[in-house]
């Protein structure tokens, strides 16, 4: 029997991030998975960020994690979406070699100090009579420990459906998890099945890429990790196609033989990543929908058939493969399934991530009915550190909604109760205008030094970043005479005014950037990063405001905790409903608890009264 | 920062004075701009000239610094003139300045949120909500039964239909959706924001309906004004004599007409007198005029063409035509004999005034404060949105729609960010 102070179960996005970030503030680790090549496996696509989730990464970059860093090492390429839609919401996405993603990882994993990467089921664990954890793997070794992190993403008593062929298996045919969910339940914890799906992987050499729109990367997107310089040249192109009539006629001829609509998968899965057959019989008068051809990997020619999940029998997912448009001659090499697995109840959990029954207990990622790499990895970093601070007897360490999206993500999970998958939006973020892809180190950094992830090296480029900030501030107050910007204005069809302007008033003009004024001699030695956060701060200063002043009155209720004793039940004037979710919930303060779906503002204001009550006495 | 807030705090009705309370960040900014001079320190009444667009108002005005105040901030406190009119000018005067209604039970909430642990009445405010929550919950209901309910969630919708698509085109930019463009945003807003004039414009009518019109009967002595209120009263209310300067104080009486409350002040004669009480008397006319929704200008001479000096609306009465020689010339005015008793046709003028016949056919009026001051700050949103449609990106449009949306929603207590979720994805196909 071996002594960890931690053990992370799942070696996918979650558990990579939690078992670094526990190995590395010090806490001997040990990370079991089921099978060392599914470490940090893309299952699904091959890429890395996108809306709202390109955020996140960032986030776990400037907090200290691993999975910037590791996307930057294996990009094929890289784009930043919704240029032109506001700053709010530009969100970088990357295709990445999901090879050389698996290999980074574990060797990042097997160079760091107090970890120890072990194959091995987990099939049970028990709680000592000390609080502490004993888990068995399923050879029958045992491993005692003081935290627990439970990553086991889709592994869990999971089933994979090709039509009428249901296998009890993880994804991509790896082997499943089939007895720890089981362990989950005697431990008292909800266990609640959930789908989701992938498509096909088909072979590139077979598609006529004639028929489709290639596209590049772009060049001037900045890296994930503000410890990466810059990104390289486009590796590989994707392709862009379309479903057909075609398509439409034989998912309807074949309607009969999808599970979904069959009865045979009973897991709910995720509006928001629909099967081709959902997508064809929910939005039947859709004339084509949208299929994107992504590389694999540098080292192979399998291309991921974006748009087009499916769990239909195989020789009717390849008639709907050879309707689309250069796909006619395609040649499948991967089948698309869906796959139904077991997760727990997020809101039996509390904002650090630790069960509220049983305490040392952390979960992270799909086990907690999220979907997504970056939600996972998000989680993930947080339960590491949570587990660590549990260990050393610690506060826990509580993400907030007005400072990054992982905190957004966490309080939603463990507050409203949801009924699919989750997967993040910007639309879930009440700040997202504060809550930017680029200012993610100003927002984290701090936090992650004071944690004890962020190394030295991080630590003096989020300081330099912010000594620019501050200087390129000072310009901002200069004033200047028309007869230095007159030109500049005409150039750029802006007014020109006989007063004097200062840099800060230029700078607001809609047709001037921080570029422009670099040429007037402002903002000099400045990062094109740093200048960035001047100019977006500028120009959107009235709007950021708002989201401050919002942020400010929201905290006067985040900053009122609810104390862990009490019995709504027995509080009068709250509403039935209310003492019901509050009991379930217990949520740790007044602005959570106004979260909750079932709660309404004067049940908040019973509570109000009431804690006011209780410091009386 | 947070909002600043205002209510009344003394009980509603007539009173001899009553006290509107202001807490906020911005208390104390907000005061400064209509009520000098202004209190230089805190915790002293001050005495002092309260402006409002409709007259001046002689208060007492205190102050409190943050954190020693009930509430934990700013605080400020006009002590005035009791009366529903006054106190409603006050309250609607530190809205147009910068405050907002406040939520039943607001202030004591504040008090809690900032640590003043001096809720020494818990039970009793806890009672107060709790009749408030069940009330709320009947109104609710009736609200969402009735059109006001229907008409605001039928705005809701449209605006959810258009955040959903802008967040569609947010979060989904690879998706070839048919999505929405700052101009047609813009042109959708326009609509939605003449469907909220509409529904503010009928507030008007709304307080007609809710509580009545004031009418206050002004003249020189003697022309015959308490006559008159005893005649619309149809009652021997106010002292009526040869005697001049027999009303002193005023009097209000109110009486029903088709529905419609019409609430009358007598007032003392206006003349110079050395006499102090009726000097007061005098003054309490004045304001009694300047704080009605009409003036009845009452005289007994039928060549008078004087104005009243107020800046209500006036209707002039010619009193004791039986008396009268040749018939007054006039248009706008009214020719009656209080003596007589017949003043239906002043009654069935008002009426026609505030066009209270409407009241009975209008589908809608606003008659809550909350609900115009939501709809108020939902339209000037919806301007921010549209003006924001023609310089800034979607991010911002979608933005001040949302606030709309959500102030929208606190009309019918419901704005939760899972309905744009559920409405994005059952609008559009999206997902890989």
């Amino acid at each position: 029997m071996k002594n960890f102070d931690i053990i992370v179960i799942g070696a996918g996005h979650a558990g990579c991030e939690a078992a670094l970030a526990a190995a590395r503030l010090g806490c001997s680790t040990l990370l079991l998975a089921t099978n060392l090549d599914t470490v940090a496996f893309l299952a699904c696509n091959p890429s890395i960020g996108g809306t709202a989730k390109g955020q996140i990464v960032k986030e776990i970059d400037a907090l200290g994690g691993e999975m910037a860093i590791n996307a930057d090492k294996s990009l094929l390429q890289m784009r930043m979406l919704n240029r032109g839609k506001g700053p709010a919401v530009y969100s970088p996405r990357a295709q990445v070699d999901k090879n050389v993603y698996h290999v980074c990882m574990k060797q990042t994993i097997e160079n760091t100090p107090n970890l120890y990467l072990r194959q091995g089921e987990a099939v049970k664990i028990d709680v000592t009579p000390k609080g502490e954890f004993t888990v068995t793997t399923a050879v029958d070794l045992q491993y005692v420990c003081k935290a627990v992190v439970l990553c086991c993403g889709v592994y869990l008593s999971s089933k994979t459906i090709v039509g009428q062929c249901v296998k009890d298996s993880g994804p991509n045919g790896f082997a499943n998890a089939q007895y720890l969910s089981q362990s989950l339940k005697d431990l008292g914890f909800t266990v609640r099945r959930f789908k989701t799906g992938t498509p096909a992987r088909v072979r590139m050499k077979s598609i006529d890429l004639s028929k489709t729109v290639e596209q590049h990367g772009e060049e001037d997107v900045l890296p994930f990790s503000y410890l990466t310089d810059s990104i390289p040249a486009t590796k590989r192109s994707c392709y862009l196609t379309y479903s057909t009539q075609k398509t439409k006629e034989i998912i309807l001829e074949n309607k009969h033989f999808a599970p979904i609509y069959n009865g045979s998968i009973n897991g709910v899965g995720p509006r928001y990543c629909p099967s081709i057959e959902d997508k064809i019989v929910r939005f039947a008068d859709k004339e084509r929908h949208q299929i994107f051809l992504e590389p694999e990997a540098e080292d192979t020619c399998e291309f991921y058939v974006q748009g087009a999940s499916s769990s239909m029998p195989a020789a009717i997912q390849e008639q709907i493969y050879h309707s689309i448009e250069g796909l006619e001659n395609v040649e499948i090499m991967r089948d698309a399934y869906a796959i139904e697995y077991d997760c727990i109840d997020a809101t039996e959990l509390t904002a650090a991530l630790m069960s509220k029954k049983i305490p040392g207990m952390f979960f992270a990622g799909q086990i907690n009915g999220t979907s997504g790499y970056e939600e996972a990895g998000g989680q993930g970093i947080v339960a590491g550190i949570n587990a660590e601070r549990f260990v050393r007897g610690k506060e826990p360490f509580i993400l907030r909604r007005d400072n990054s999206y992982i905190g957004v993500l966490i309080d939603d999970i463990t507050t409203k109760e949801t009924n699919e998958p989750y997967r993040m939006m910007t639309s879930r973020a009440e700040y997202r205008l504060v809550l930017r892809q680029d200012n993610a180190d100003l927002r984290l950094t701090e936090i992650g030094r004071q944690i004890g992830l962020v190394t030295d090296e991080r630590y003096a480029r989020y300081t330099e970043k912010k000594a620019e900030i501050e200087k390129a501030e000072k310009d901002l107050k200069k004033v200047v005479s028309p007869k230095i910007y007159g030109d500049l204005f005409t150039q750029n069809g802006e007014v020109v005014t006989k007063a004097g302007l200062t840099v800060d008033e230029m700078l607001r003009r809609p047709n001037i950037n921080a570029k422009d004024l670099q040429s007037l001699g402002f903002f000099t030695d400045i990062s094109d990063e740093a200048l960035y956060e001047i100019e977006v701060e500028c120009k959107y200063r009235g709007y950021i405001q708002k989201e401050k002043e919002a942020i400010a009155q929201a905290d006067k209720l985040e900053s009122k905790p609810l104390p862990d004793d009490i019995d709504y039940t027995s509080i009068e004037g709250l509403r039935i409903e209310a003492r019901q979710k509050l009991n379930k919930i217990r949520p740790q303060n007044l602005g959570q608890a106004g979260r909750i779906s079932g709660v309404s503002p004067a049940d908040v204001q019973i509570l109000i009264v009431y804690l006011a009550q209780r410091g009386l006495k | 920062m947070n909002t600043t807030i205002v209510a009344l705090s003394t009980a509603r009705g007539r009173s001899a004075i009553a006290v509107v309370r202001m807490s906020g960040d911005k208390a104390i900014d907000i005061a400064k701009k209509f009520f000098s001079p202004f209190p230089d320190k805190p915790n002293y009444l001050k005495v002092g000239t309260l402006k409002t667009p409709r007259f001046d108002e002689h208060a007492m005005c205190v102050f409190f610094a943050a954190p020693h105040s009930y509430t934990g901030e700013n605080t400020v406190e006009f002590h005035c003139h009791g009366g529903s009119a006054v106190c409603q000018a006050v309250i609607e005067q530190c809205i147009a300045n910068g405050a907002v209604p406040a939520q039943n039970g607001e202030f004591s909430k504040r008090a809690f949120i900032n640590g003043k642990q001096n809720l020494t009445n818990a039970e009793g405010i806890i009672e107060m909500i709790d009749a408030e929550t069940a009330s709320a919950a009947k109104a609710g209901a009736n609200l969402l039964e009735n059109k006001l309910g229907k008409k605001v969630v039928e705005m809701q919708n449209v605006l959810l239909d258009l955040i959903s698509s802008c967040e569609a085109a947010l979060d989904y930019p690879e998706e070839d959706l048919e999505l929405p463009t700052v101009e047609t945003v813009g042109n959708r807003l326009i609509n939605l924001a003449d469907k909220l004039s509409v529904l503010i414009s009928t507030a008007a009518l709304g307080k007609v309906a809710k509580y009545g019109i004031d009418v206050a009967i002004v003249g020189k002595p003697n022309v015959g004004k308490s006559s008159l209120l005893n005649a619309l009263l149809g009652a021997d209310r106010a002292i009526v004599s040869s005697i001049q300067g027999t009303t002193r104080d005023t009097l209000t009486e109110s009486v029903n007409y088709r529905d419609i409350k019409f609430n009358f002040v007598d007032t003392a004669g206006i003349r110079d007198t050395n006499d102090v009480i009726e000097q007061e008397g005098v003054k309490r006319a004045q304001k009694a005029a300047d704080t009605a929704d009409v003036v009845l200008h009452v005289t007994d001479d039928p060549t008078d063409r004087s104005v009243y000096p107020t800046i209500r609306p006036q209707i002039r009465i010619y009193n004791k035509c039986d008396l009268y020689d040749s018939s007054p010339c006039c248009t706008d005015s009214i020719i009656v004999s209080a003596k007589s008793g017949d003043v239906e046709i002043i009654k069935s003028a008002l009426y026609e005034m505030f066009s209270a016949g409407e009241i009975e056919n209008s589908d809608l009026l606003i008659t809550n404060e909350r609900h115009l001051s939501c709809l108020k700050t939902a339209k000037r949103q919806l301007a921010e949105a549209a003006q924001s449609c023609k310089s800034a990106t979607l991010d911002i449009v979608t933005s001040s729609l949302r606030q709309a949306w959500e102030t929208l929603g606190e009309i019918t207590g419901s704005a939760a960010r899972e309905d744009i979720i559920d409405r994005i994805y059952s609008k559009f196909c999206l997902g890989k």
